[in-house]
């Protein structure tokens, strides 16, 4: 019973994971571009619900889809001015400059907030309720219903509309995608804000849960890379079914082994991934 | 060509062995201290990263593993700092021979995470395990006794300096550093020519972390108070990437023009803006990429800096 508790922890952590990593999921499989700016953004996302919520009494549990559209925007900025520039050039710089944007939002984060800790004391973070034997915090279900939630419409929007079908073609063939009348520039743009978008919306569904001070994206962008990588870097259901897998993974580790271990087993479950089985768990094709 | 390679750097070391002569402020010389080590780690990053193009991002580890096996074996077996540099650069050799081998099978962003990952394992390691006292650190030894144990500190980092400077002038003119500059321009070219890609990418790591232990274990003697948030932080594998970059990647002077101009900036900076220097960084990593990605040195190349002193080197 308690290894089944465990399960359900680490199942509901894993869809904010899933939401994350989702939208790095989707950067990288549409621009093949590792966003290692990505958790910077979900600090971002935190505290613009923060202050959402302080300043004008915004609930994050419906302000995230404010929180999602308003990174979505600052995302597609830093495309245009950023990002763009290094498209198509060595992965080598593409990395670097992700990095220096991270630490460019890291950085501003402490000088305009500074480094405190940063939380909010909403009534449903504290409530538990019973599933049978076991029991669960409310919040971390509705997060993990939400973030369902938009993985799933995220699914429908890529197979049935015509932007998703033009991003899916990009992911496919950026060479062929132009010539089939297909904007490259606008998908990349709009790929990249809505990665930046699903880490601003996970950053709201987490604040209530946990605190927001500028250095919190770390492990989050650590884990990203793992479920991305675990999924096949640029499967959506990879990243998706990841996000659930080091969920579970975490809370069996914490249960079964010991809190602070959980993170050495992510990285280790990393690398074996990453030389074992390249294509990652679900993926087809060797990257 | 050789004397133009030479004076300047005569001249530059020269000039390093000088400053505790006339250079008597503690809080000045210890700027000098941080812009020889970090010109050490950008040269070793370079080695990996500039030649060779391997966008590692988790040198720190080396870093750390110097910088503990002085307090390691200071305080389990009573070695001297000296044994603990030795038996650092020993372990890191180790270190670098499993991490290369694994990561090194790896390419582009793949690498990139794969060496971040290492580098996250042993800091996680240094933060839980209970030998090395988790987050509260460690005391380091002293390389020297007081009086002025800064200042020969000092003095015993610039021979190291000048070992990685030695080391970088080989590579660059040497088959070695063909060979790297070849696997960084096309690995499947390189290995068409009958270079061993994952042979000479090891050898750059050992020679890249020797320097790096070998610095992390000086720091260690100056700082005396080593913890995993300080010698094996994320941010310092960051830090040697951006030195290296912002002076030049791939030259033998970029890192150390890039040690000097980041250094003196922070410090400077760091009187108006108290927390500003991860914005900094940050904004000159950006700037880098996007408008300097030849670093620094790469101005000095240009033709129009070139026409104002026709008679200037190539290098």
């Amino acid at each position: 019973m308690a290894t089944l508790q465990a399960i359900l922890n680490g199942l509901l952590v894993g869809g904010i994971y899933a939401l994350i990593a989702m939208g790095m999921a989707l950067v990288f499989g549409v621009m093949r571009l590792v966003n290692f700016a990505h958790a910077s953004f979900l600090m971002v996302g935190m505290y613009v619900a923060f202050f959402g919520y302080t300043l004008l009494k915004i609930n994050p549990y419906w302000g995230f889809v404010l929180v999602g559209g308003a990174l979505a925007l600052f995302g597609l900025g830093v495309y245009w001015t950023l990002i763009r520039r290094v498209m198509g050039q060595s992965d080598f710089l593409q990395i670097l400059l992700t990095e220096g944007i991270s630490l460019c939002l890291v950085g501003a984060a402490q000088l305009l907030f500074t480094g405190d800790y940063r939380s909010i004391n909403l009534p449903l973070a504290n409530r538990t309720a019973n599933l049978g034997p076991l029991n669960f915090n409310v919040a971390y279900a509705v997060s993990f219903a939400i973030a369902i939630f938009g993985a799933t419409s995220m699914f429908l929007y890529m197979r049935y509309t015509e932007m998703g079908r033009a991003i899916r073609a990009v992911a496919q063939n950026p060479g062929v995608a132009p010539l089939m009348g297909i904007r490259v520039q606008w998908v990349n743009g709009i790929s990249f804000a809505f990665g930046v978008a699903c880490a601003g919306a996970a950053g709201a569904l987490l604040l209530p849960i946990f605190y927001v001070n500028p250095t919190i994206g770390g492990p989050y962008n650590l884990k990203s890379f793992v479920i991305v990588v675990l999924g096949g870097m640029g499967s959506l259901e990879g990243a998706a079914l990841g996000g659930l897998i080091l969920g579970v993974t975490e809370g069996l580790t914490a249960y079964y082994w010991e809190d602070s271990y959980t993170q050495v087993v992510d990285f280790v479950l990393f690398l074996a991934v990453l030389l074992l089985r390249p294509q990652g768990l679900f993926g087809r094709k060797a990257p | 060509m050789t004397r133009s390679r030479w004076l300047p750097a005569v001249l530059f070391f020269a000039f390093l062995l000088s400053l505790p002569l006339w250079m008597r402020d503690a809080y000045l010389q210890q700027i000098a201290f941080r812009v020889v080590i970090f010109a050490i780690l950008g040269l070793a990053w370079n080695l990996v990263g500039g030649y060779a193009g391997q966008l590692s991002l988790g040198h720190v580890a080396y870093f750390g593993v110097g910088a503990y096996s002085v307090a390691l074996f200071n305080e389990r077996l009573g070695w001297n700092p000296w044994l603990g540099t030795l038996a650092g650069i020993g372990l890191a050799c180790v270190a670098a021979l499993i991490i290369g081998s694994l990561t090194f099978r790896l390419r582009g962003p793949y690498f990139a995470l794969s060496t971040i990952a290492a580098a996250e394992i042993i800091r996680l390691l240094a933060l839980n395990l209970s030998f090395t006292h988790g987050a509260i650190g460690m005391i380091a030894p002293g390389l020297f006794d007081e009086p002025n144990s800064d200042r020969k500190t000092y003095l015993a980092s610039i021979p190291l300096l000048a070992l990685a400077f030695l080391l970088t002038a080989w590579t660059h003119d040497s088959r070695f550093g063909y060979s790297l500059r070849a696997i960084r321009e096309n690995e499947d070219t390189a290995m068409a020519v009958g270079i061993d890609p994952a042979r000479e990418k090891l050898k750059a790591l050992l020679l890249s972390a020797v320097l790096v232990a070998a610095a992390g274990s000086l720091y260690a003697s100056v700082f005396q108070f080593i913890g995993p948030d300080s010698v094996l932080a994320i941010d310092m594998s960051v830090q040697m990437a951006l030195i290296a970059m912002l002076g030049g990647a791939g030259t033998v002077w970029g890192p150390i023009i890039g040690s000097v101009v980041l250094t003196v900036a922070a410090e400077g900076l760091k009187a108006y803006l108290e927390r500003a220097h991860l914005l900094v960084y940050g904004l000159l990593l950006v700037m880098v990429v996007l408008f300097l990605p030849g670093g620094l040195v790469s101005i000095f190349k240009q033709r129009w800096f070139r026409r104002l002193r026709p008679r200037a080197g190539t290098t």
